[in-house]
């Protein structure tokens, strides 16, 4: 992973910029894949047995779960061709620490679609960009607030008074 | 031939041209904004064009439709935020271009090929659409069926990384498009009794959160190291040997699109898959795909824009629109007094033509107008990463929203983002679900309607000829990879499949 | 960069301070003083470019004029309209969302879905009727059909969906005429008369407006209209009920806000409508469709709807038919 060269950056998706890769974008071990595996098995069983709870029908007169339960089956059977390669299967990245920010900008956003209904897009998307540029882009205060402020202006403008978008808004 | 034109004389009067232009800037400052596609940007500016004359509010609906269309692939290669099904291919090597300082070169190549797909179907649609008028009616269910498979066999050949994992994003991408009230039978699948899951899953949060949302949060792990540094702006236009390399995905492209654009219904998105598909299959160096190719570029946008133009043809054959887009365009057609139907061409040939030549025109505008907003829209990547985030997960978010007008579909966006983080973390690439997910409805309902009228019986599927050829061909394009394999060269498992293919 | 700030945030404040108020409240507006404040919603649940969503457009172009606020219409298809009305049943019943009601999903998708799924018209407040469609059935004419006694084989049916007209009036009038045929149900109209035409499937039941501009080219065979009387336009083709079967079926629609909306929003709603229905423009795209006005008040459709539904709940258990599609 750490050779710039395209093969290599096809393992993560066209979006991993090259250069320098430290170890935070290690290779994940036998556990996150089993663990992958699983998932996606359990993932299948889950289609499968809400599938045939539907109903399967007969081919004449395929059932709404048909499909579905056809659908989930191929997913368990995946799921064991995963397992079995786990040890083989080297393109997951390893779960840690780093994940952190992410997990709070997803909170930043978890909030935003709570409150939006209650007290509109205004406050929360103000908040939601401060939170963003001030600690998870590690930007000045002068710049975090700023931009939060004006790209509040700028979205209100732009969807509510031109586009006359229905979205909660307070002003 | 003379009836086009005629088309041209209408189109080409300062007053039609001027709202061609003014329907291709709007379109295309709408169409960046996530969400609101086409068809639903026409629906909100209809009341615009109601004290236009018939001919000249169609011109202008017209502009919308492929400025908004192409307002998606800015969006799809700047921001990985996909507006429109068909441009979905687009976001692959567009973004990787972007990625590498290029996003100019990819708008520009998008631009040059839309203009000669469109070129080249206008062409062919005045010429043949009476000889190929019949050949949308051949494709009945069984026909739609094999195609969508065919599509969903495109997809693992498409996607990157590991064909295991491709199928199971794809296995759950057609999973989520189950999601909601059954068309058969009535019944809720997988809604859990949410009202707003009944009407199932929509495009925009699926491909926006996967894509748009999941990347923007792959990078704030990244961004514990360091800080990526934006790109350097190279080369605007594409240069000569860009062109040089593109020059046949657009011929392809534009043949492709053209076939299979006359398909009612699925065609806009199939041909852009099958040109990048086919693209990557001819290409020596496959693993460029999905790095930066630009044929990854200039294939799909060729095709989705033929596709556009020859999705015409089905009206003039038939009088039935052959996506959204022209439903709401003839919609607003029939709210001015014209009745849109088989007789359209003969009766009303001048507005008929009209409106053909108009989005030929109208690619002309986008040609000419993408030289230097191009270069205007390419300074969004000169922003900090950190300043970009927050307004791109805004826009996102409302984005999301006005789909639908639902707080809820902002959730889903959310939770596809989550997903398309963790799908990245755990090595599978978004774009096979995002794909499937969109030929999902298609393949199911195809295949079902198809068991109804063969009584169950799946031989039937054999026995016609068109839909036999598909499958023979089909199984032809699935083997071929197996075949290829057993050549004995498999030391590096998984990850590697995508360069030794 | 600041002071430009500066300044839009005084455009800003000044936009609130003039009235440009949020969305938020739902405060104030009860009594319908000041109604419409802001942006109407016409929910329709159909998609774009079919029958009931161009009913929608053509309305909302003229209320939109009366109410002096912009009328969306928004396509919400699936399951008859149902997914749509649902939808409206959980907004807030101030007037500003409103749907095209499609009959069909209150007196014929009932006998398709279990009671739970059903839609019940009377939970809707109804503001008026719109107008009323014939169904027609068409053959693919390569099958050589010209009547229903011409069809001497088990046939495919086309169908716009399940709990739709379309699949009652063929499910009724092969069942009376004895005919073995299998329904397959398609999203709508549009798809269904392609499928007609391309002879995916032998015939099918759409609504005239849809049929004519084929029926006119010849590219299909009009069989049975199932109107009350044979429409002007079709002169030479029997309804049902002179052929023989008892299939007194029709597509009708009316426009129904969430229940509890006020009786003055109700009615400030109504005369809107009533205004659009008296204008040139919305006449002759009635007539262009070949639809018949049906412009009646609220509790007068309710009776039409309820009576239909009774009517055909009868026919139903009297043939023996499962509209649903799994046997």
């Amino acid at each position: 992973m750490s050779v710039p060269n395209p093969v290599a950056d096809a393992e993560t998706g066209p979006e991993t910029a090259s250069g320098p890769e430290p170890e935070a974008d290690a290779k994940a071990g036998i556990v996150t894949n089993l663990a992958v595996a699983a998932v996606v098995t359990a993932l299948g069983a889950a289609a499968l047995a809400g599938a045939l709870a539907l109903g399967a029908g007969r081919p004449a007169q395929p059932g709404p779960g048909a499909w579905p339960a056809i659908l989930g089956g191929a997913l368990v059977l995946l799921g064991i061709v995963l397992a079995l390669r786990a040890r083989a299967t080297a393109d997951a990245e390893r779960f840690g620490r780093t994940a952190l920010p992410v997990l709070a900008a997803l909170a930043s956003m978890a909030v935003f679609v709570a409150v939006v209904g209650v007290i509109g897009f205004e406050i929360p998307a103000a908040l939601l960009a401060f939170v963003w540029l001030r600690f998870l882009g590690r930007e000045s205060w002068l710049v975090s607030v700023a931009v939060s402020l004006g790209l509040v202006v700028a979205l209100y403008l732009l969807f509510v008074a031109a586009l006359d978008v229905t979205i909660p808004h307070m002003f | 031939m003379s009836d086009v034109l005629g088309g041209f004389a209408v189109v080409l009067q300062p007053e039609n041209l001027l709202y061609c232009l003014i329907g291709v800037v709007i379109g295309m400052l709408i169409g960046v904004l996530p969400g609101l596609g086409p068809a639903a940007t026409i629906a909100v500016l209809l009341p615009l064009t109601f004290g236009l004359e018939p001919v000249t509010a169609i011109i202008m609906l017209a502009g919308i439709f492929y400025g908004a269309q192409y307002g998606g692939t800015i969006t799809s290669v700047l921001l990985k935020l996909p507006g429109e099904a068909s441009s979905v291919v687009t976001v692959f090597d567009g973004h990787a271009l972007a990625r590498q300082g290029r996003a100019g070169t990819a708008l520009g190549i998008a631009a040059i090929g839309s203009f000669i797909g469109g070129t080249a179907s206008i062409v062919a649609l005045s010429v043949v659409a009476p000889f190929v008028a019949g050949f949308a009616l051949g494709f009945g269910p069984p026909e739609y069926t094999m195609l969508a498979l065919l599509g969903i066999l495109l997809v693992a050949t498409i996607s990157q990384g590991g064909r295991v994992k491709a199928l199971v994003a794809a296995v759950v991408g057609l999973l989520l498009a189950t999601v909601g009230r059954d068309g058969f039978t009535g019944a809720e699948r997988f809604t859990f009794e949410n009202l707003a899951l009944a009407d199932g899953i929509d495009f925009v949060p699926v491909a926006m959160g996967l894509f748009g949302l999941g990347e923007i949060l792959h990078s704030l792990e990244e961004r514990h190291r360091a800080l990526r540094e934006p790109a350097p702006i190279a080369d605007v236009w594409p240069s000569r040997a860009d062109l040089r390399q593109a020059g046949g995905a657009i011929g392809r492209g534009s043949v492709l699109g053209f076939a299979l654009g006359v398909l009612p219904g699925g065609g806009a998105v199939l041909s852009s898959m099958a040109a990048y598909a086919l693209e990557k299959r001819r290409s020596k160096h496959p693993e460029r795909f999905g790095n930066g190719a630009i044929e990854g570029v200039a294939a799909p946008e060729t095709a989705n824009n033929a596709a556009a133009t020859s999705s015409f043809i089905p009206l003039l054959s038939l009088g039935i629109p052959a996506n959204a887009t022209m439903a709401v365009i003839f919609g607003a057609l029939l709210i001015q007094g014209v009745a849109p139907g088989p007789q359209l061409v003969t009766e009303e040939p001048e507005l008929f033509w009209g409106v053909v030549n108009s989005m030929y025109v109208g690619n002309v505008l986008l040609l000419i107008m993408s030289i230097p907003l191009v270069g205007l829209f390419v300074r969004i990547l000169r922003v900090r990463p950190a300043v970009l985030a927050p307004i791109t997960v805004l826009i996102t978010l409302i984005g999301a929203y006005t789909v639908n007008n639902s707080v809820f579909d902002i959730g889903l966006v959310i939770a596809f983002g989550a997903l398309g983080y963790l799908m990245r973390k755990a090595g599978f690439d978004p774009g096979p679900l995002v794909l499937a997910f969109v030929l999902g409805s298609l393949l199911e309902s195809s295949l079902r309607r198809s068991l109804l009228i063969f009584d169950g019986d799946p031989t039937g599927f054999l026995t016609r000829p068109i839909s036999g050829t598909l499958l023979v061909f089909l199984l032809f394009v699935a083997l071929l990879p197996a075949l290829q394999r057993l050549r004995p060269r498999r030391t590096r498992p998984e990850n590697a499949t995508a360069g030794t293919r | 960069m600041t002071s430009r700030l500066r300044a839009l945030t005084a455009t800003v404040l000044a936009l609130a301070l003039t009235g440009c108020g949020g969305n938020l409240g739902d405060d104030g507006a009860a009594d319908g003083a000041d109604f419409p404040d802001r942006a109407l919603t016409l929910l329709v649940g159909q998609d774009a470019g079919g029958s009931t969503d161009l009913i929608a457009r053509a309305l909302a172009d003229q209320v939109k004029n009366d109410l002096g606020r912009p009328v969306t219409v928004q396509n919400r298809p699936g399951a008859n309209g149902a997914v749509a009305a649902k939808e409206l049943a959980a907004a807030k019943p101030d007037g500003h969302t409103m749907i095209v009601f499609p009959g069909t999903l209150a007196y014929i998708t009932p006998l398709a879905v279990t009671p739970a799924e059903a839609v019940d018209i009377t939970g809707y407040d109804v503001v008026t009727g719109i107008s009323q469609d014939d169904f027609v059935l068409v053959a693919n004419p390569g099958t050589g059909f010209r009547t229903v006694t011409d069809i001497d084989r088990a046939i495919t049916y086309g169908t716009t969906g399940v709990g739709t007209g379309s699949q009652l009036t063929q499910a009724l009038l092969f069942a009376q005429a004895g005919i073995k045929a299998t329904a397959v149900p398609f999203d709508g109209g549009a798809p269904t008369l392609t499928a007609v035409l391309g002879g995916q499937v032998d015939v099918a039941s759409v609504q005239l407006g849809e049929a004519q501009a084929q029926i006119k080219a010849g590219k299909v065979t009009p069989i049975v209209t199932f109107a009350q009387k044979r429409p002007s336009y079709l002169p030479d083709t029997p309804t049902a009920v002179e052929a023989g079967y008892t299939v007194p079926v029709q597509q009708s629609r009316a426009i129904a806000v969430p229940k509890g909306t006020p009786p003055q929003i109700v009615d400030r709603l109504r005369t809107a409508f009533q205004k659009a229905f008296a204008g040139q423009a919305y006449r002759d795209f009635n007539t262009q469709r070949l639809l018949t006005p049906n412009e009646v008040d609220g509790p007068t459709l309710l009776g039409q709807w309820t009576g239909s539904l009774q009517t055909y709940r009868a026919l139903v258990d009297q043939y023996d038919i499962n509209l649903a599609g799994t046997a």
